[in-house]
């Protein structure tokens, strides 16, 4: 007994949830932003890819990939025996940057870290994170004027930390 | 680990800009195994690091778990000169906050 009324409800409901999706879609995009620049953003450290952590804290993930930034991760670079304490050393030729942000793809939550500068910060900002054990690509990601730029730089890890 | 209990800032002029090191002494704990077991009981970690010049606010760094234990941040800042006053705050996950500050030499 499909009666014509059911099947209006059905595209009824359908449209009503992709409204509802759509406006929630715009206001997370708009309202992000303003809301990171007032404290901790926590949908930035909780998100689990780098996607998610790139809208939450750039509100965008369009990336000009690009070798004004310059970056190095432990020494030696490439294999790393101790995860718990990785040297990072992130450079950059671009004037007016905003923000610098350190993610580990396999780390359980990406974002390890995140700088926002003023115009009197020079670089290179150096600090030191922990990585999972195994590989895995450390990317530095830098907002200049609006856009992002990106960098990364795959590693090993013996013994992994526990980010 | 006697010398290690006091967080740690120096800052020194060279030339064109003043060189900022900090060294904060915080477990940095995740809660997570070795393993990376998703549990997150026992989460203690720095999440806010600000630094002021001369009460000028200068750096912001938001940290998550996946910051190294005792945190270290080197930087730089344009210009300055001897006797700036460098301060560094920071609060963790649990409201537990510390200051420390230093002058440029």
């Amino acid at each position: 007994m499909t009666s014509p009324y059911r099947l209006e409800r059905r595209t009824v409901l359908k449209q009503f949830i992709s409204a509802t999706t759509l406006a929630m879609v715009a206001t997370s995009g708009l309202l992000l932003p303003q809301r990171v620049l007032a404290h901790w953003p926590s949908d930035a450290f909780t998100a689990e890819t780098v996607e998610d952590v790139l809208l939450a804290l750039m509100g965008q993930a369009d990336i000009a990939e690009d070798n004004a930034v310059t970056f190095a991760v432990g020494k030696p670079t490439k294999l790393i025996t101790d995860g718990q304490s990785v040297t990072v050393e992130i450079t950059s030729s671009l004037a007016n940057i905003e923000r610098v942000a350190v993610l580990v793809d396999n780390n359980p939550n990406p974002l390890a870290m995140s700088f926002d500068l003023t115009s009197s910060v020079m670089m290179p900002l150096k600090s030191r994170i922990k990585i999972v054990e195994g590989e895995s690509k450390v990317i530095a990601v830098i907002r200049a004027e609006g856009k992002l730029y990106k960098t990364s730089r795959d590693v090993r890890v013996y013994a992994g930390g526990n980010p | 680990m006697s010398m290690l209990e006091q967080d740690r800032l120096r800052a020194t002029l060279r030339v064109g800009h003043t060189a900022v090191r900090v060294l904060l002494i915080h477990p940095m704990t995740s809660g997570r195994s070795v393993n990376n077991s998703p549990a997150v009981s026992g989460l203690h970690f720095i999440q806010d690091i600000r630094c002021w010049r001369n009460d000028e606010p200068m750096l912001e760094v938001k940290c998550g778990s996946a910051t190294a234990e005792n945190p270290y941040f080197a930087f730089r800042l344009m210009e300055g000169e001897i006797g700036d006053k460098i301060k560094v705050r920071w609060v963790d996950n649990m409201g537990q906050k510390g200051v420390v500050e230093t002058l440029v030499n």
